[in-house]
């Protein structure tokens, strides 16, 4: 029956698709054009997929389909900065929607040392699993976002993620960049499988990333004189971790953040926390290594069902203040950070959480870029996505009011220059009934 | 708002009125435990004992604290807890020399402000016992408040743990923790194997290096030997440069371990536990292991049916270097008390005592050129008593490390009455959850 | 110390129940006046007289205490002597029965006599024990024994002094633990709230087996479970209920008053509002090991270490147990961790012996140095609180006893090993 609902609801994208039209403008709106300040009256023009012109003065062509923005904002395409949106549940289930949630055991065989490659797909790319039907990808295209970076999510080396756009009929087309960062996760599941504590999952880490060193110092030389020397072994785990110099260590809690910052200080590569809940108390050791922060946006709460008998720790409370002003924290120290979903699992839902932020002290402007443009800088794709410059993708998420309030509604998603109206409120009434 | 988990940093400032001050303890009756005992004061300047004596000149601006009818003692030292990490056994595999301590210290862990309470000052944080050759350890001081970076004993030598007997052939005999295999060893011989075998690949490993260095040397191409996380350690305990504590029980399996490290021309620093220590106190002596053991732990497990409370006495009678450890986030809040039953069993005099965990665990810890004992030049690291340390009538008043004040019992009944207000008015804020986020008819 | 000596060569030949004075000692009686210089004089087993100087009759052994310090025999008010050995050895334990309500079980007759640790206890001057079974929610019932005797017949002071309760805990957990399953309030809360239906149906069943055993028809049957259950219903075995926090004790006292059933609470953590309750209805306790961790994070870092001083305070009256063996000849220095946390030093030294009496319904016979109680007596040179103290000698049942254990005898064995 749902199955049905869902086939339904892509037939209706389909019919759309059908009338893309080649030139799309907005008229008259508000922009927030992801680089400065924004315009309270300008136009967008949007040609081909890519951005034409941005700006109070922008020349609308006389062959563009035309959008009325008077009462409406226009950002660059909001972006999910670490999600599984696109991969339908089957495959992402054996743990929570939040990549690096606490994994189930892992079947096979028992490893014993880092030399068995224990809870390693390092060679996976988000995009090989996303679905391009998979309803999360209209559900998250309806609350305005137009792109995520998809990982793989079990293991301590998951995989690479993949910058996709949240929409496409395959895949491939919807890919905008692969393999952008290694994720990684020091859960371990079980006491006897090697690694069976936090302390193996970071001494496995650092010697994955020294063989894989090695792996490619032994390559270069064998490849200079191969003869006379042993031939190095293929190794597809070691493959995977040298696709990209980016990983992402995942750091909440102060401690857990300024422990990654030391470990991800020795890893020598590109370092992205994420996490972040715990900001502002580790705000130094973030500052001084670099890195910049994926802030989750699932903020600690007291749990529904909770023992009324036991009170929560000073900390544990403090952690549930700190977290929505935590990226507030990092735009003060000048901290690149962006947002990711974490566990929340309806995208209608992120908009509250990110208010929260705003209510916390993050200015909007500096909440759109953190879901934009810093969200591209990043990964490195800024070349491409992130604002409304000239010639880069037309990702677009156009709204009646002001996104972060809740009366506002999403008036459309411009993806690859096509644009995507939010379901009918009935057939979403009626999907969440199912 | 402080809250009782940053409480270290607002004692800091109490401490030291004026930056870089001098700080005296006066009319105390300090025990030095090395230089025997008088009435007098401590002048602390930069951290460092730097006077000590009957009567001494204040200098201006100094913070005096009077200390009149208390009892100042050395820092404790632990030399063998499992505070401040969030995780202590890497279980899998019988050889873990590829994981620490340090990895996952944790700064904000209750039971380091419990341990200074309890006039702890540092602390030998070691990995478990699950396995032949475990995983590496940290020497940390109990700085409240500090990040690790802070918490870490500058300069100490590395260690690592290994571990004989029951534990590390447990599961050579019994699948447990939801393992279907069995783990090799399963016997006290297995034992002595994984721990020869390890050091038979750490010299091939060694011997590997240097001949690759051998070869670039003459300016060849060579690929070097890929690094070994797991026999780095092992190769700096063949070349000296790492400690091994070893948890231990029965007097066989000391035996073993002492005579296969003279095999391979390595040393045992500290025999932990090692409850049967004075059946072979001989050989610990002549081999030069310090023993760091239990005040009076028996029968818990089979190995532990022989352990007498006399042992600490019998093993320093014989030449050993005894220290007394905790094992226990509870018993290192009251080591000196442990201390006191190795004059009850055994007739050890007071400053022996006090010996077993202060300078002893000092110099087991090769730190004793910075602490373990009250003596000018070395860390301020003391702590005051209300009355002598090895009655059980005793608390501990303030603690100092490094001439900071990290422990005053006065000023944590002041902080209790703060914690609780801020606990409040945050329960009080989060009490109505908010709605969960957009839980609205979608 | 010579006098020690001489009375230890003659204890071979000694008969069982001879006549001991014991004179010059300090005499700490615990109720009463001390005694700086006095006499016990010890017949039958039982103390004979307590007097600044008593004539010695005629055959009597004369132990010259010069210097030394008499007290009663301490009282560990909870452990497993007798019942189990070495903790990880399944075989040499019998604590923990199979089934959840077992009132019938008795520990005396499991307490095996050659347990080490009854001499390794009693050396450090604790001449009784309570010893307890631990399983399922009724475990069955414990006994004051004393740590002495050829048989556990000849050890026992009370063969049913209590019957052991664990009550039901709402068992929440994170699941933080290897490969332990998290549990959430709300199923743990539904397992508690059927563990005390179980609970309240056992004791109902109880009291219609009463009722139909005092009707006494024809078709009456015995059941020892539902038999051993009538003394508690009476209110002449009390009920030992394990129960540590707030919630738990509250919800224990109601359970208590509900069934109008004497109990006395064991391991009491952290009573918070309860402790008002246990005021109220005067119930003792038997306190758990003074050093200890609190159990919450925020929790004051010596809030165990004072815990025996508020419960002092409040007036309730509390005896020492060690809920354990190995650590069981430790808990005078339980006693004395709280006084230096606030307790009276007089109460700690009662919580040890005449307190602890009391509590198990003995007091008529142990717990102090008073003329007609039984003989349980150490000389020590000094505070038995303080650890550095030496007991000298030791009296159960008015006979000396060795102090020689299996520690002191590997002691002595490897202190002759050739250097």
């Amino acid at each position: 029956m749902w199955r049905t609902k869902v086939l339904a609801i892509l037939l209706t994208a389909g019919a759309l698709w059908a009338e893309v039209p080649k030139v799309l403008a907005v008229r008259g709106a508000k922009i927030y054009t992801g680089t400065g300040a924004v315009i309270e009256r300008g136009n967008v023009v949007v040609r081909d997929g890519l951005v034409e012109a941005a700006g109070a003065n922008a020349a609308i062509p006389p062959d563009a389909w035309i959008i009325e923005g008077v009462g409406l904002t226009v950002y660059p395409g909001f972006t999910n900065t670490m999600s599984t949106w696109g991969v339908p549940r089957s495959t992402s289930a054996q743990e929570p929607a939040t990549p690096r949630g606490r994994g189930a055991a892992p079947a096979g065989p028992v490893a014993r040392g880092p030399e068995d490659r224990p809870a390693n797909t390092a060679w996976i790319t988000g995009v090989e699993l996303v679905q391009s039907g998979d309803a999360s990808i209209a559900q998250a295209r309806d609350a305005g976002f137009t792109s995520a970076v998809v990982f793989p999510t079990s293991g301590i080396f998951a995989g690479h993620g993949s910058w996709i756009n949240l929409a496409g009929d395959k895949p491939g087309q919807m890919l905008v960049a692969s393999p952008l960062g290694q994720s990684l996760s020091v859960r371990t599941s079980g006491f006897t499988s090697f690694p069976g504590s936090l302390m193996g999952a970071f001494a496995y880490i650092r010697q994955v990333y020294l063989d894989a060193d090695h792996y490619q110092a032994a390559k270069e030389l064998y490849a200079k004189s191969p003869r006379g020397m042993k031939r190095v072994e293929y190794d597809r785990a070691l493959e995977g971790v040298l696709a990209s110099s980016r990983v992402m260590l995942p750091a909440a809690s102060r401690v857990e953040l300024e422990r990654m910052a030391r470990f991800g200080a020795e890893l020598k590569r590109n370092v992205v926390l994420y996490g972040g809940h715990d900001a502002a108390r580790a705000i130094e050791a973030i500052k001084a290594s670099g890195f910049s922060v994926l802030v989750s946006l699932q903020f600690p709460e007291k749990p529904k069902e909770a023992n009324p008998d036991v009170r929560d720790s000073v900390r544990t409370l403090e952690l549930r203040e700190a977290a929505p002003a935590a990226a507030a924290a990092l735009q003060k120290a000048g901290v690149k950070f962006a947002f990711y979903s974490g566990g929340i699992e309806k995208p209608s839902e992120l908009r509250a959480a990110l208010k929260k932020a705003i209510d916390a002290g993050l200015s909007r402007e500096d909440a759109v870029r953190a879901l934009t443009l810093s969200a591209a800088e990043i990964y490195g794709v800024a070349d491409r996505v992130g604002s409304l410059e000239p010639g880069k993708i037309a990702n677009l998420t156009v709204v009646d009011g002001d996104w972060f309030q809740e009366r506002s509604k999403v008036k459309a998603v411009i993806v690859d220059g096509v644009k995507y109206e939010p379901a009918p409120v009935e057939a979403k009434k009626e999907e969440a009934a199912k | 708002m402080k809250t009782l988990w940053q409480v270290g940093g607002v004692l800091a400032l109490a401490a030291c009125a004026l930056p870089g001050a001098d700080l005296v303890i006066q009319n105390a009756k300090i025990l030095t435990v090395t230089k025997g005992r008088l009435e007098g004061s401590i002048r602390i300047s930069n951290g460092k004992i730097a006077e000590v004596g009957e009567k001494l000149m204040i200098p201006g601006g100094a913070t005096v604290v009077d200390a009149a009818g208390k009892y100042v003692i050395p820092g404790i030292i632990d030399c063998h807890s499992h505070i401040a990490a969030d995780s202590i056994n890497e279980g899998s595999v019988s050889v873990s020399s590829m994981v620490g301590i340090e990895d996952v210290l944790n700064p904000e862990d209750i039971d380091i402000y419990r341990a200074l309470a309890g006039g702890v000052t540092t602390v030998n944080v070691l990995h478990g016992s699950a396995n032949a050759i475990g995983g590496k350890c940290s020497v940390i001081k109990t700085r409240w408040g500090k990040d690790v970076k802070g918490l870490l004993f500058e300069g100490a030598k590395p260690g690592i743990k290994f571990a004989l007997g029951e534990n590390p052939k447990r599961r050579g005999s019994t699948p447990s923790f939801g393992a279907t295999t069995l783990r090799y060893p399963a016997t006290r011989m297995g034992v002595e194997d994984v721990i020869r075998q390890a050091f038979t690949d750490a010299r091939r490993y060694q011997a590997d290096w240097k001949a690759f260095e051998a070869r670039t040397a003459k300016g060849e191409t060579a690929i070097p030997p890929r690094r070994d996380l797991k026999l780095d350690p092992l190769v700096e305990i063949l070349e000296d440069k790492r400690f091994i504590h070893a948890h231990c029980y029965r007097a066989d399996e000391i035996l073993m371990l002492l005579r296969l490290a003279d095999e391979f021309g390595f040393k045992i620093r500290t025999l932990q536990h090692v409850l049967e220590g004075y059946k072979v106190a001989n050989e610990i002596a002549k081999h030069g292991a310090g023993a760091s053991t239990f005040s009076d732990w028996w029968s818990y497990k089979v190995e532990a049916f022989d352990a007498i409370p006399y042992n600490a006495a019998l093993m320093h009678k014989r030449g050993v270097l005894v220290s007394l450890n905790s094992d226990s986030a509870e018993l290192m809040r009251h080591l000196n008390l442990e201390a006191a039953k190795v004059m009850k069993y055994g007739g050890l005099t007071e400053e022996e005592a006090l010996a077993m965990v202060t300078i002893n665990p000092a110099k087991q810890l090769a730190i004793d050129s910075r602490v373990g004992s009250i003596e000018v030049g070395k860390d301020a690291d003391l702590v005051i008593y209300d009355q002598h340390p090895l009655s059980n009538y005793s608390k501990v008043e303030k603690v100092f490390v490094d001439g900071v004040m990290y422990f005053s019992r006065e000023e944590d009944e002041k902080a209790r009455m703060k914690l609780e207000l801020r606990k409040k008015a945050l329960e009080e804020k989060q009490k109505k959850p908010a709605a969960a986020p957009g839980r609205r008819p979608a | 110390m010579r006098a020690i000596l001489l009375l230890l060569a003659s204890l071979a030949a000694a008969p069982a129940q001879e006549t001991i004075l014991i004179r010059n000692a300090y005499i700490h009686p615990v109720v009463g006046e001390e005694l700086p210089s006095g006499s016990v004089l010890i017949q039958g087993g039982k103390i004979a007289g307590v007097g600044v100087k008593l004539a010695a009759p005629k055959g009597a052994t004369v132990i010259d205490a010069k210097g030394l310090h008499l007290y009663p025999g301490l009282i560990n008010s909870a452990t497993n002597i007798g019942l189990s050995e070495i903790g990880a050895v399944r075989e040499t334990s019998d604590t923990n029965e199979l089934g959840d309500f077992n009132p019938q079980l008795r520990a005396l007759i499991a307490v095996n006599p050659e347990s080490e640790h009854i001499a390794v206890t009693r050396a450090n001057g604790i001449t009784s024990v309570v010893t307890l079974p631990q399983g399922g929610i009724i475990s069955g019932q414990g006994a004051m024994i004393h740590l002495d005797g050829w048989t556990w017949e000849e050890m026992s002071v009370k063969g049913d002094v209590v019957v052991r309760l664990n009550f039901p805990v709402i068992a929440a957990s994170s699941g933080e633990f290897f490969n332990s399953r998290a549990t959430a309030y709300g199923e743990a809360k539904k397992r508690y709230d059927e563990e005390l239906e179980k609970l309240r149906l056992f004791f109902e069943d109880a009291r219609r087996y009463e009722k139909a055993k005092s009707a006494g028809g024809a078709g009456f049957q015995t059941d020892p479970k539902l038999e051993a259950m009538l003394p508690v219903l009476a209110g002449r075995r009390p009920v030992l209920v394990v129960a540590r926090r707030e919630r738990t004790i509250l919800d224990a006292i109601a359970f208590a008053r509900r069934e109008r059933v004497k109990i006395i609470l064991a391991e009491v953590r952290e009573p918070g509002k309860a402790l008002a309750e246990i005021v109220k209805d005067k119930i003792p306790v038997i306190l758990g090991e003074t050093h200890t961790l609190p159990a919450e994070e925020d929790a004051a870092y010596d809030s165990q270490y004072t815990l025996p001083a508020e419960l002092h305070k409040a007036g309730v009256k509390f005896a020492f147990g060690s809920f354990d063996n190995q650590f069981a000849r430790n808990v005078p220095y339980q006693a004395a961790a709280a006084v230096a946390f606030g307790l009276p030093k007089e109460v700690a030294l009662k919580a040890l012996t005449v307190h602890a009496a009391e509590i198990w319904g003995l007091g008529g016979q142990l717990g102090s140095i008073q003329e007609g109680k039984v003989a349980d007596l150490i000389l020590t040179d000094g505070d038995p609180l303080e650890t550095k103290t030496q007991v000298r000698s030791l009296f159960i049942q008015g006979k000396q006893v060795s102090l020689d254990s299996k520690h002191t005898k590997l002691y002595e064995k490897y202190s002759r090993r050739p250097q």
